[in-house]
């Protein structure tokens, strides 16, 4: 039970995606007070990035970091740099290899909650400025994200239970999820049977290891939207991004709520007007509201 | 004309203004709406409100004379409930547009989005673009135009009302029917567009409800009275209950309908004793005054609470399943006694609000009698999302209650078995009910405590989301609630017990830290003070008692509610039947009942050795059997700490009560 916020500049270059997914968020974060999550896309490193949640006590989170050093040695990663903030600890490491294998290992031992060259996800208890105070999100310049707010109403208050959720063993790739599958233990049996585990009783971790298995066989983002809106059942309202793409699939039922608003130079998708409104005071929005059972997705150029 | 602008005044100042304006008579103009929620909601007075912009949710909703216009796009459920007075939205408006409206006009001169005019009742719905899907979804009266095409489903379940579609209809919702314009329709159609500034020349299709999903294809039979304890018998397998059960549905092919609660028996407040020795304890019956038994609730975040006189309310019954007469008793029996009364689903009836002194207001989904006068003089207002005796279905009233006077008040075609929906149109998560709940603060000044009716499933879930969402209070019903009419099968099966839901109540709470500032009221086969008691000291601060009061009140359980000629007056609407009720006797039999709860639990919290019934704990509990200690966490008897070890005694625990 959330609200969603999406935006994509057209034309590459530094835009203040941070900024932008903070007002959009604070704009609706009615809908969702206990936990806030950025996913962004900055420039393309070299190194692989990874974020961990680790625990802010001073013991157990150096025995976390600590485990995560072993856990990479492991796989012959090494780590380039190395940042702690907040309730999280990010890498970037020098990795060549099956990085399935590499984050399956990881992941059984270690709360992963990002993973990529440009991919970046900030997720922690609290608002959208609480965590820009904690994260500097505000700084952050690339050319799209998503975000979301999150009101808990069935797994835990816990970080790694706040979106956006990385598609398990497939980098670079995010989603938000505002609803409800209802046919979550069913596809999560039939994707679990394929080898994906599962780190969390969140709905929307399903969708997000739905859409990296069917992405992973090669098939476009399109595609595998067009086929998510048949296969998970309940009311939803998602987005996911890619290094280039982002996109939204909406349920059959129209339940949960969606705008969107297109410019030449970028799109913006919300769950609420009042988000996308944010980054127009005091002017009158052409929004469009998604038909049911619909999706699309956008490209900045290259 | 007064300027508001909303990018320096928050939307509880501007409605407050603008409701001061209405009082002068001033129109108000508003600037940088920038898409925010609630503007002009609860206003009742006949000025025009000009929004230049987009307006978010429940623009100009629960208002009554008001004229809206909104020069861009509205969000959900634009001019929600509106008894009289128009919106016009220059834009697209989103999903739900005006739903649930008695009367007003609302143009949108854009495309709206889906389930528009969902629960409508009378006023006229136009809308000068497309329709998404299911539009007219559940209407029960009016006019929706539609100039565009008609997406999915149109009229989808519509009782009454018809719905014109100008371009093509994708798909007709169920029961509905295509027929032929009647001679002056298109020209009153055409004289709404020019007033409107709308040109249209085209055809429309006429959609309406075919009517054949209106009635139950067989009707439930009168069956013999079955009292309370037989239907409970579970002595042999088949026996003649069974079997007659076998045989009426052999009769009407579907489910059965009754009245009343669970009757199986499930681990209740009996399998929970008193631990300590009451006995020993000698006081004067004077003493039982000074006990304290006030109560208030709701009144968390500032509103007026109620102020009860002992932690009792009287639970939800609607004016429709009961007749006229016993919700006037109700009311009076709960200003003799002090504590409150509530609508149930249905409406407000002027009697009733004369006669209690607190009265609460109950908001159902199929919007029933809802409406925002009645709102702004209720002394609560309850959003019912289930109810234990059928959790996750709407409300049943058989055909033969819904009589012109209750279709009046509710708004609907007489003489249909109603079905309400078992979703509110505008909150189908947590994150659409917070929005709402600030439309009902903003609607009633803040004044008024917000509470949330439960049924009794997923509690431990429900209770943190009815925190988190902003209520005041929460009335949380077990599966031994009882109804006017509801399926056995839900009746019986569907829904977990009064005991295990307070204990996930309170453990939800706790789990996120919430204190105890949100008050919790338990309900679902509450019988007397000594239930009251030990439901407090369980964690409950307060309970509520539907079924009892009207057995009090003279009813004989015969479990025969949903029929309608209920043969002491209580539950029809039927004037003869009704003309048996004595309003003044059973108010005093009710008032007595009250008063005896009253002496119990002052009895009880004496006995237990406090002066004030909310310092009751489980510490003064014991569970007696293995289910209800697995239940709750209280000590089973046969492993109590104390009253295993005779030797400490029970000076123990006096010296703890202190």
């Amino acid at each position: 039970m959330c609200g969603i916020a999406g935006v994509l500049y057209k034309q590459a270059g530094d835009h203040e995606i941070g900024k932008t997914l903070i007002e959009m968020l604070d704009g609706c974060q009615h809908r969702g007070p206990d936990s806030t999550g950025f996913a962004l896309y900055g420039e393309d490193k070299d190194q692989l990035q990874l974020r961990f949640i680790v625990p802010t006590e001073t013991q157990a989170r150096q025995k976390a970091v600590d485990n995560i050093a072993s856990l990479l040695a492991r796989h012959g990663a090494t780590i380039e740099s190395e940042q702690s903030v907040g309730c999280s600890y990010q890498i970037a490491v020098n990795f060549e290899g099956d990085l399935l294998r590499f984050t399956k290992d990881i992941e059984e031992h270690a709360k992963l909650v990002s993973v990529g060259h440009t991919l970046d996800i900030i997720k922690d208890d609290g608002t959208a400025h609480e965590l820009d105070s904690t994260y500097q999100v505000g700084e952050v310049k690339g050319t799209h994200g998503i975000g979301h707010v999150r009101l808990a109403t069935e797994s835990a208050v816990r970080p790694e239970a706040a979106h956006p959720f990385w598609a398990t063993g497939f980098e670079d790739i995010a989603i938000v999820h505002n609803g409800q599958i209802t046919n979550y233990w069913k596809m999560r049996r039939r994707l679990e049977r394929r080898g994906f585990t599962f780190h969390t009783d969140n709905d929307s971790e399903l969708v997000a290891v739905y859409l990296a298995d069917k992405l992973k066989q090669g098939e476009t983002l399109d595609h595998v939207l067009e086929t998510a809106i048949a296969d998970l059942d309940g009311t939803f309202s998602f987005l996911v991004s890619t290094p280039n793409e982002i996109g939204y699939a909406k349920d059959n039922l129209a339940a949960k709520p969606m705008v969107l608003y297109e410019t030449d130079d970028m799109i913006a998708i919300a769950s609420e007007e009042v988000s996308l409104n944010r980054l127009f005071p005091g002017q009158s929005i052409n929004s469009t509201e998604p038909a049911p059972g619909t999706f699309q997705t956008w490209s900045r150029s290259i | 004309m007064v300027t508001i602008d909303l990018s320096q005044t928050e939307i509880t100042d501007a409605n407050n203004r603008i409701r001061d304006c209405g009082r002068d008579g001033q129109d108000v103009e508003i600037i940088n709406p920038d898409a925010r929620h609630n503007i002009g909601v609860g206003l009742v007075d006949p000025i025009t409100v000009n929004v230049q912009g987009s307006a978010g949710y429940f623009c100009g909703g629960l208002s009554d004379g008001a004229h809206y216009e909104i020069e861009h796009n509205a969000g959900w459920a634009v001019g929600d409930n509106i008894y009289s007075g128009s919106v016009v939205v220059g834009g697209n408006a989103g999903a739900i547009a005006g739903v649930a409206i008695r009367g007003a006009e609302i143009v949108v001169r854009g495309n709206m989005g889906s389930r528009a005019g969902q629960v409508m009742k009378a006023g006229t719905l136009c809308c000068g673009g497309n329709a998404a899907f299911m539009a007219g979804y559940m209407m029960y009266g009016g006019r929706i135009i539609i100039l565009g095409n008609g997406a999915a489903k149109v009229g989808q379940d519509m009782s009454a009302g018809e719905i014109f579609v100008g371009g093509k209809i994708e798909s007709l919702g169920n029961d509905t029917i295509i027929v032929d314009m009647e001679a002056g329709e298109r020209d009153e159609i055409m004289e709404f567009l020019e007033r409107y500034k709308m040109s249209y020349k085209g055809d429309f299709t006429k959609v309406v409800s075919a009517g054949k999903k209106l009635r139950y294809a067989n009707s439930e039979p009168r069956s013999r009275p079955q009292p309370f304890f037989v239907s409970s018998n579970s002595s042999n397998y088949w026996n003649p209950k069974v079997q007659e059960d076998i045989w009426i549905k052999g009769e009407v092919g579907r489910y059965r309908i009754r009245g009343y609660g669970a009757s199986k028996p499930v681990p209740h407040l009996n399998d929970i004793a008193f631990v300590k020795d009451v006995t020993s304890r000698q006081y004067k019956s004077e003493e039982l005054q000074d006990v304290n038994l006030k109560t208030t609730v709701g009144g968390r975040y500032g509103a007026k609470p109620l102020s009860l006189s002992m932690p009792v309310m009287i639970a939800p019954m609607s004016f429709g399943a009961l007749s006229r007469s016993v919700k006037i008793a109700l009311a009076r029996a709960s200003r003799l006694s002090g504590i409150s009364e509530n609508t149930g689903e249905g409406g407000m009836l002027d009697e009733q609000r004369e006669e209690a002194d607190q009265l609460i207001f109950q908001c159902l989904s199929g919007r029933l009698g809802w409406n925002v006068k009645d709102m702004q003089r209720a002394d609560a207002i309850e959003i019912y999302i289930s109810q234990g005796a059928k959790p996750g279905l709407g409300g049943q009233l058989m055909a033969k209650k819904v009589t012109p006077e209750l279709a009046a008040i509710r708004g609907i075609p007489q003489g249909i078995d109603l079905r309400s929906p078992s979703r509110h149109p505008d909150v189908l998560g947590a994150d659409d009910l917070v929005i709402k709940v600030e439309e009902f603060r903003e609607a009633t000044m803040h004044k008024v405590p917000l509470g949330i009716k439960m049924g009794a499933g997923r509690v431990n879930d429900d209770i943190k989301i009815a925190y988190k969402d902003g209520f005041d209070f929460v009335e949380l019903d077990g599966l031994q609630g009882s109804t006017g009419a509801a399926s056995t099968e839900v009746l019986e099966n569907v829904g977990i017990p009064t005991l295990s839901a307070v204990q996930e109540a309170i453990d939800g709470l706790q789990e996120i830290d919430a204190g105890d500032d949100m008050d919790l009221v338990m309900m679902g086969g509450i019988k007397d003070g000594v239930d009251v008691v030990k439901m407090l000291a369980l964690g409950a601060d307060c309970t509520s008692v539907g079924t009892s009061a009207i057995i009090a009140g003279g009813c004989i359980a015969c479990m025969q509610c949903h029929v309608g000629t209920c043969p002491v007056g209580i539950a029809t609407q039927d004037k003869e039947h009704e003309a048996r009720y004595d309003i003044d006797l059973q108010s005093q039999n009710m008032h007595r009942y009250f008063e005896s709860l009253r002496w119990q639990i002052a009895s009880i919290t004496k006995a237990l050795g406090y002066d004030d019934v909310h310092k009751v704990s489980r510490d003064d509990l014991v569970a007696l059997t293995p289910e209800a200690a697995d239940i709750t966490g209280l000590p089973l008897l046969s492993e109590h700490p104390v009253l295993n070890r005779p030797e400490l005694g029970l000076e123990v625990l006096d010296r703890k009560a202190g």
